[in-house]
């Protein structure tokens, strides 16, 4: 896969494309484009992934002079790739209305079989996925945008609060609390979800 | 045999699942095209200017405001009477009332 090949040519490659050769930029993405997309598969809707990819990038390439070598280039690029969704959420937070849908009877019956299964081994098996996509998104969305991308990058991904605190440019003090604040909104929005089904069972 | 998992830490690995299952979604493969087009379109990357150079821009950013200071200034120094030091000192030192004095310093005169 290309984002495993070794980092080591890509300062030269910076410095050619900050010398003023921006075709050598191509190199850039190409080996990256991978390791980008998966990122933002994961932290945005579908129908956004390749405009944003591209803002990504573009904002990667803008801001080439600043990149000092002191991470490598991908973590660098990680880096504005979760700060571009992270912007995403914000605006999309900032002009949405009121989330209105609610869970199907699907849904809460998924939870309340999944909470009931003492091994998600089995119950993995036989899971819906699309079922359990569905309500992670509908939790989701409605948490903040800072919640949202702390909960998705240290409680689904396991990045380290460190790591996490790295990629969004803040603090691990703000992470660590965010991250405990998000996770107990999402388990009580969803334990909600369940005991309501499991009271109307 | 494991011990029985709570239902949050069951919740936690299906919602890891469910966001990792994220990854499999396909996206079209043009837009690394239209990066490399707007790419091309900024052209090359302007050199970062040095602190000099920065300055310069700022004190070249700031000679209009300092021209219409400066103009607004003179104007109200060209409608404005003033009385001087010198008169003040005159007034105290021929020994006038302080009314005069008063009068002198608020009405200009």
């Amino acid at each position: 896969m290309d984002n495993d090949s070794p980092t080591s040519g890509d300062a030269e490659i910076v410095e050619q494309v900050v010398a003023g050769d921006v075709h050598a930029f191509e190199h850039l993405l190409r080996k990256y484009q991978n390791h980008v997309m998966i990122l933002l598969k994961k932290h945005l809707p579908y129908d956004h992934i390749e405009e944003t990819a591209q803002d990504v990038f573009i904002r990667a390439y803008r801001s080439l002079q600043t990149f000092r070598g002191e991470s490598s280039f991908k973590q660098w690029l990680s880096t504005i790739a979760v700060r571009t969704c992270y912007d995403y959420w914000r605006k999309h937070y900032k002009s949405r209305e009121l989330p209105m849908s609610s869970l199907t009877e699907n849904h809460l019956v998924w939870l309340e079989e999944a909470v009931s299964a003492q091994s998600s081994q089995s119950f993995h098996e036989q899971s819906l996925q699309k079922e359990a996509r569905e309500i992670l998104d509908w939790a989701l969305d409605r948490l903040s945008a800072a919640d949202r991308m702390v909960l998705e990058l240290v409680y689904l991904e396991g990045y380290s609060q460190k790591e996490a605190a790295g990629l969004l440019g803040w603090s691990i003090a703000k992470v660590k609390v965010r991250s405990f604040r998000a996770r107990k909104k999402l388990h009580k929005l969803l334990s909600k979800q369940y005991q309501k089904e499991g009271g109307t069972a | 045999m494991n011990p029985p998992k709570t239902e949050h830490e069951v919740l936690q690995a299906l919602l890891r699942e469910a966001h990792r299952q994220k990854e499999n979604v396909e996206v079209g493969d043009q837009w690394q095209q239209e990066v490399m087009r707007r790419v091309r379109e900024l052209g090359a990357l302007q050199p970062t200017p040095s602190f000099s150079e920065m300055l310069e821009q700022l004190v070249w950013r700031l000679v209009p405001v300092t021209c219409l200071l400066i103009l607004g200034l003179t104007v109200l120094f060209a409608v404005s009477d003033f009385t001087s030091g010198y008169d003040v000192f005159q007034l105290l030192m021929n020994g006038n009332g302080t009314e005069e004095l008063t009068f002198a310093l608020f009405a200009g005169l």
